[in-house]
């Protein structure tokens, strides 16, 4: 799907700048238990096991164009994999967390094979029937995974059973993630698959083995939401099946929306405010889904770039009122031409990408050309 | 295992079949004019489902169902038409994902403003007495508000078939299947006319939503279990294609019916082998056409 069109984040987040942002997001991952109560040390778990599985996600989407239900169901493949190997093998769980990712990979892989027989929505809603599947089959299989009830209680080494450690073993584990994927979107390999997402076809022509490619790329990224899981048996101590279901999958693509899908950092941004809204929100308020799905329509609405996009934007407007004007009238020109130079180098010239940073136009032109750009 | 159980079971999965031709047939109507995978399609028939119930209790008895059946599903479909307006109508120009997105949240929105309104607790809608009860076939008891579902599916089928090839809005909606932007060019008011298709796709799960309830309970979550249904229907069938929707709703419930029966347990997982199979056989399902 060509839903992502826009390149790694423009200036606020390159070079130096995004060095900046994951030194300071370091800074306070480390430093957060000094100030934090305990709760709060289990909230933040949950925005790292968030952050990876997000970013994984992006891999599929963000960088290939590929709209995925399924990733869920790796999620739940990885966490399954270190509570059964416990359970039944009684293997230590830090093994099975190294082997999560590797039988997450292999079920994306064959999965992912099948799905990609399809493109566009039907790959996206043959990977919802898959994960489906998936999910089920962990549902129904009670001798396997004890059904409904989940699993309980995985042990974990001395050293990680304290909260503090345990905080700081996921965040070194995200911190192994991040760099490892960010390393491997940076390099040909990344690129290649921007190539794919930005045309395909044209993609295809240059002799890259397009299918080849989104399929390694939906593995890499099963493989990561596989290690997520990993990560979240560490948190929870336990699995259960609604880590598979669809409505999960749907998480990591609010917080990607909501981060910005179209940088590195985006979904980690994303997965520190969805989880620390929610949490603020779910105290005062039985209605989170209420506010969530406010949030995230006026974020599709308003701001398809997510805020790491919209805090761009707000930058480029502090810096001069004629590039805010450019940007107010929705002209091309605000691209190519003057500051700021946050808009443009990634975006080329192309008119549909003006469409993904002028959302608010879209609204006011009345009776937008039935059909086009579908 | 005999044949009269069979028989017995298959009707059953026929009626469950009827209610998710129903429901289907909407989302692959909205779907097939507008391009949009509408996850809130769901809220649609949840949300019918739970306005019948206070509708039928505020009148009472048979005059209830029947208000509810005929008021409710036009409540939902102004509703459906307020949404489209607000929510979706920007959004046309936009890629896929970001429709598929904005219906999610607003399942999300009407899933806890249904939470808000009725609460957690089960909900029932009472059958008129005329339905309730059973008959005898193939030498066993059969639900008579099953046979019921049956013939309205029928009845709505047909009426369908005849919406869409002997009237202007079917035809308006054919050639917006074919080509939205050449409909505009000669003189259709598209947005109006996707209006008015989004509205109809809710007041159709609205109507399933009413139909189905007596069988179950009215629940909350039922937004979410009738969807992913849906969907394996109208991606089985092919989306946007009437017909196909059809054939997906008898292998769907006739699968499940039967599953139910043999093995309990893996009766849904056989939907999605179903699906999957058709799907990995023809990528754009047994009666769709390929994106344009």
């Amino acid at each position: 799907m060509d839903a992502v069109r826009t390149g790694l984040a423009g200036g606020l987040l390159r070079g130096r700048s995004a060095w900046a942002v994951w030194g300071v997001l370091a800074l306070v991952a480390l430093l957060a238990p000094v100030f934090a109560s305990e709760r709060q040390v289990f909230v933040l778990m949950t925005v790292l096991v968030l952050a990876v599985f997000a970013t994984s996600f992006n891999v599929i989407l963000g960088y290939t164009g590929m709209v995925s239900f399924a990733h869920a169901a790796y999620y739940g493949v990885g966490a399954y994999t270190v509570t059964l190997l416990w359970m039944h093998l009684g293997w230590p769980s830090l093994l099975g967390f190294v082997l999560a990712p590797f039988v997450a990979a292999a079920v994306a892989y064959v999965t992912g094979l099948i799905a990609l027989r399809a493109v566009q929505l039907y790959f996206a809603l043959l990977t919802l029937a898959l994960g489906q599947l998936l999910f089920v089959v962990t549902f129904q299989w009670r001798a396997l995974t004890r059904g409904d009830d989940g699993v309980h209680g995985v042990a974990l080494p001395d050293l990680i059973v304290p909260t503090t450690n345990r905080y700081y073993f996921l965040v070194f584990a995200a911190a192994i993630a991040l760099a490892i994927l960010g390393a491997v979107m940076r390099s040909p390999f990344g690129a290649t698959l921007q190539a794919i997402r930005e045309n395909s076809e044209r993609a295809g022509f240059l002799g890259i083995k397009v299918k080849r490619y989104q399929l390694a790329s939906f593995t890499l990224g099963g493989a990561f939401a596989g290690y997520a899981g990993a990560m979240f048996v560490v948190m929870d101590r336990g699995a259960f099946p609604l880590l598979m279901h669809w409505t999960t999958s749907a998480e990591p693509i609010f917080v990607t929306l909501i981060g910005g899908l179209n940088s590195f950092v985006g979904p980690t941004i994303g997965a520190i405010i969805f989880v620390l809204l929610r949490d603020w929100i779910t105290r005062r308020f039985v209605f989170w889904g209420l506010i969530l799905g406010i949030v995230l329509l006026v974020i599709i609405l308003r701001m398809p770039g997510g805020t790491v996009e919209g805090v761009q934007r707000l930058v480029a407007r502090l810096r001069g009122r004629r590039g805010e004007d450019k940007v107010a009238e929705g002209s091309p020109a605000a691209a190519g031409g003057e500051p700021p130079p946050e808009h443009a180098p990634a975006r080329g010239g192309e008119a549909r990408t003006g469409d993904a940073v002028e959302p608010t136009h879209e609204g006011e032109a009345g009776k937008p050309a039935p059909g086009g750009g579908r | 295992m005999s044949f009269d159980v069979l028989m017995l079971q298959l009707m059953t999965g026929l009626s469950r079949a009827a209610v998710l031709f129903i429901v289907a047939a909407g989302l692959s109507l909205v779907f097939g004019a507008l391009r949009i995978v509408n996850i809130a399609h769901g809220s649609f028939y949840m949300i019918g489902a739970f306005v019948a119930v206070t509708l039928s209790v505020m009148i009472g008895g048979t005059t209830g169902f029947v208000a509810a059946i005929v008021a409710v599903p036009l409540l939902v479909a102004a509703l459906g038409a307020v949404v489209e307006r607000i929510a979706l109508r920007p959004l046309y120009e936009k890629e896929h994902l970001l429709q598929l997105l904005a219906t999610f949240a607003l399942l999300l929105v009407f899933h806890d403003l249904v939470r808000a309104v009725w609460g957690e607790r089960p909900h029932r809608l009472t059958a008129p007495e005329l339905l309730r009860g059973s008959v005898d076939m193939f030498g066993a008891v059969f639900p008579r508000y099953n046979l019921f579902l049956i013939g309205a599916a029928v009845v709505l089928a047909i009426a369908l078939w005849a919406l869409m090839t002997r009237t202007g809005f079917g035809r308006d909606i054919r050639a917006a299947v074919s080509d939205p932007e050449m409909l505009g060019m000669v003189g259709v008011n598209v947005p109006r006319l996707f209006t008015g298709v989004f509205a109809f796709g809710a007041g159709l799960a609205a109507l399933g939503g009413i139909l189905a309830s007596p069988r179950t309970t009215v629940l909350l979550g039922m937004d979410v279990d009738i969807i992913i249904q849906a969907f394996a229907v109208v991606i089985i069938g092919g989306l946007g294609s009437l017909v196909g929707t059809a054939v997906g709703a008898l292998l769907v419930g006739i699968t499940f019916a039967m599953g139910i029966m043999f093995v309990p347990q893996a009766a849904m997982a056989m939907v999605f082998v179903v699906m999957v199979a058709v799907l990995v056989w023809r990528p754009y399902g047994l009666f769709g056409i390929p994106e344009r």
